[in-house]
């Protein structure tokens, strides 16, 4: 493992220096959770399988740096097959970067779980008649949970009229309360 | 009927309880007379509240005006009638199609903070100077960037509100530095979890069954380890345990190596039996073994059992050997010194008076040292006391400047608010209202009351002359007749030269005059009685004209009165209670005979 994860990092010489903070930081805003790189703009320096296996390292060594916490003496033992420029840059980059990777990992961490919440939204809709009432002019609030099961999201889509949406948001309350007893 | 009077009842009572003097009472509503009820009226509107008057006329802040705003737009909205899509306008495209409706979705962003702050790192700095793009360019959906942007300001902006709220509970009680409340937190909320995910392991271990949460938790911390890029071989301890418990545990073993022989080819039927057979026979020399273990676990489980026992044997032997050796020295000790007995006891009574001389010193010592230890001990818990009221002192004193600075920076911003609102109402406000027109009628006002002023001087003098003629005259014909008394007396036959009040009573004069020559004393007797008879019915005159005039007086007060009392419809009235007294008197009936009848 060790080795493969140099040779994927090691691809990162093929890089000129210049173009090499961009990239680094693309990733990290990927590890945060924007958008990674894209190939497109790095296929002229790798080819595809390259191109997978240095955002795969890259990443990998990004997140034990943080994620242990390591110092710069530690990650410049394990960049040891590279230039010292590149050494350097990664570093500043990396420490740069410190506090948000930190943040992502540490909301990753939190979300350990068979499923979680990781976004939601709502509309508020007025049904203006149904099937049996010409005017019925009734407010339903519809609400999507994006829920992240087995790292794939899977939308789930309430309609509620006020009172379902009262009982709801009280055992919410219900639950925060508990939350805060933990706490 | 009944009702009527509690309801009149109960409303004079409220007239009451909101600190109505005058008199109230049921009959002021149910016989209600116009001035009562006009002053009560008048008193009531008085102290309606100010507040919704008000209202109307300062809705507190921007929310409000949004919220009022939004819900113009929606009436408006509903307002319009649904046309299909391919007859939409461009402004009932932009209302009623759904094409611009995008979810609300939200993604992370990295934004700059204060560069000028000394803790943040050279790097940093850098980063943010050269390659942190645009918040706008960050995303790649543009729409989602409003969403990001409220989203990232309210999670901050609750994350504030929850420690300050968190830190005035019980920051502010544990009279701990910020920081150090939050180390303290966090040790406290790493203890708990470690806690938890222990006990979690003690009872997986125990069940030897993995419950389904349990092993959910495993396979996530695996995904976890292998994202995270850590050595896999590794893992954490909680995986190990969980191998190590899978391996122990030869059900399950047995259970997979049936599943894996049926999943096996079959070659054919023979094949097939021999493998069941072999199958059945290493499951019976499992089972065997197993049962082997199982015996051996317990026989170990006993051999340990005892192996304490006889510890425990030998250390209390131990103990009692130790103690009887003792014994032993001292008796030999004892024996060794019996020849030289006196001595020896003289000697030994040396060694006692020496120890208990220097017992008594090293008592007197300890005793100084004591003391004085005891007096720094009770100053240091004097100081510390005082300390504890100082420091809660200053809690208190700080926890009051925290809600002074709450109270006063809610204070200020809704005056801010206030301001801004009467600013723009003022703006809104025509500015052309011309102030002329107002002066010019209060001068008008002041001119008029100024003329009735004046009248009502002009009167009062002219009362006022008035009343001085009479007391010119009153006087006059006081000191007329004092004069013509004494003329009376004084001149006999003379002549009188009349005067003044006289000339009213000429004729009396002309009668008299003849009769001067004839008879001296009689005439002048007469005169004099014909006088004083003058002088009386004159006043008598004057005292009816007088009481006319109170008369009068009284009767136009009399008469004011029979109107007020005409205006508060006596009779009607009498008329509606002697019918209400006759509905009530039928209630009251109705009900008895109901109540007889049940």
């Amino acid at each position: 493992m060790d080795g493969a994860e140099e040779g994927g990092l090691g691809l990162i010489v093929k890089l000129p220096l210049a173009q090499c903070p961009q990239f680094l930081h693309k990733v990290i805003d990927g590890v945060c959770g924007r958008a990674l790189p894209r190939f497109q703009d790095y296929g002229s320096v790798w080819n595809l399988k390259e191109w997978l296996e240095v955002l795969e390292a890259t990443t990998a060594f990004i997140k034990t740096a943080v994620g242990k916490d390591k110092s710069s003496e530690e990650m410049s033992n394990e960049l040891s097959e590279l230039n010292p420029e590149y050494q350097e840059t990664i570093m500043k980059c990396i420490k740069s970067r410190k506090p948000e990777i930190k943040e992502a990992l540490v909301e990753k961490a939190c979300a350990m779980s068979s499923a979680y919440l990781q976004d939601f939204d709502w509309q508020l809709k007025l049904a203006m008649s149904s099937d049996k009432l010409s005017t019925l002019q009734m407010p339903l609030v519809n609400l999507d949970l994006d829920i992240v099961e087995n790292g794939a999201i899977a939308p789930v889509s309430i309609e509620m009229n006020k009172d379902e949406l009262q009982n709801l948001i009280n055992s919410l309350e219900a639950a925060n309360k508990v939350v805060l007893q933990l706490k | 009927m009944s009702a009527r009077f509690r309801i009149g009842t109960s409303l004079a009572q409220a007239c009451q309880d909101l600190g109505y003097t005058g008199e109230v009472g049921y009959q002021t509503f149910l016989y209600s007379s116009e001035p009562d009820i006009r002053a009560l009226l008048i008193f009531l509107a008085e102290k309606l509240p100010r507040h919704s008057h008000e209202d109307a006329h300062q809705p507190a802040g921007k929310s409000a005006v949004l919220q009022r705003e939004i819900a113009t737009k929606i009436k408006q909205q509903l307002a319009l009638p649904w046309l299909p899509p391919s007859c939409r306008t461009a402004a009932a495209k932009r209302s009623q199609s759904l094409c611009r409706l995008h979810r609300f979705h939200v993604q992370p962003l990295s934004l700059a903070g204060d560069s000028s702050s000394k803790s943040i790192s050279p790097e940093r700095k850098e980063y943010w100077e050269k390659y942190l793009p645009f918040v706008s360019m960050q995303l790649p959906h543009a729409y989602s960037l409003a969403a990001s942007l409220l989203e990232r300001n309210t999670s901050d902006l609750s994350a504030v509100q929850e420690w300050e709220a968190e830190w005035k509970s019980q920051g502010l009680a544990s009279r701990l530095s910020p920081e150090e409340y939050r180390s303290r937190k966090r040790q406290r909320l790493q203890k708990r979890i470690q806690d938890q995910l222990r006990q979690c392991r003690q009872h997986h271990a125990e069940n030897h069954l993995p419950g389904p949460s349990t092993q959910d938790l495993v396979d996530m911390l695996k995904t976890f380890t292998v994202e995270e890029g850590t050595d896999n071989n590794k893992g954490s301890r909680f995986t190990h345990a969980q191998k190590f418990t899978h391996r122990q545990d030869p059900q399950v073993l047995t259970e997979q190596m049936q599943r894996v022989a049926e999943n096996l080819p079959k070659k054919d039927t023979q094949d097939a039996q021999a493998e069941q057979e072999e199958l059945s026979s290493l499951q019976q020399q499992i089972e065997h073994i197993e049962q082997d273990i199982q015996a051996l676990a317990e026989s170990t489980k006993l051999l340990h059992l005892t192996i304490n026992k006889v510890e425990e044997e030998a250390d209390k032997l131990q103990k009692q050997c130790d103690e009887k050796a003792n014994a032993v020295k001292v008796k030999k000790r004892a024996v060794e010194l019996l020849p030289d007995a006196e001595n020896n006891l003289a000697k030994l009574q040396v060694m006692v008076d020496g120890s208990k001389q220097r017992m008594a010193s090293l008592v007197g010592q300890w005793e100084t040292h004591r003391v004085r230890l005891a007096d720094e001990y009770s100053e240091m818990k004097r100081l510390q006391q005082e300390k504890e009221v100082e420091s809660s002192r200053w809690m208190k004193d700080v926890r009051d400047l925290y809600d002074k600075i709450r109270a006063a920076a809610d204070e200020a911003k809704r005056k801010e608010d206030l301001y801004k609102q009467l600013v723009s109402e003022y703006e809104s406000l025509p500015k052309d209202v011309s102030r002329a027109a107002y002066t010019q009628r209060i001068l008008e006002i002041v001119s008029n009351i100024k003329k009735q002023k004046e009248d009502i001087t002009k009167i009062l003098s002219d009362t006022k002359d008035l009343q001085k003629e009479i007391n010119n005259l009153t006087g006059k014909v006081d000191r007329t007749f004092v004069v013509t008394d004494e003329l009376v007396f004084k001149v006999g036959s003379t002549f009188i030269s009349f005067s003044g009040y006289w000339f009213v009573c000429t004729l009396t004069c002309s009668v008299l005059s003849p009769a001067k020559d004839a008879k001296k004393d009689e005439p002048v007797r007469k005169v004099y009685k014909y006088l004083a008879a003058l002088h009386e019915n004159c006043s008598q005159l004057i005292q009816t004209i007088e009481d006319t005039g109170t008369i009068l007086r009284e009767i136009r007060d009399l008469e004011e009165q029979i109107e007020t009392e005409a205006a508060k419809k006596t009779v009607s009235n009498l008329q509606k209670i002697l019918e209400d007294y006759k509905a009530i008197k039928q209630e009251n009936a109705l009900l008895l005979s109901r109540m007889r009848d049940t």
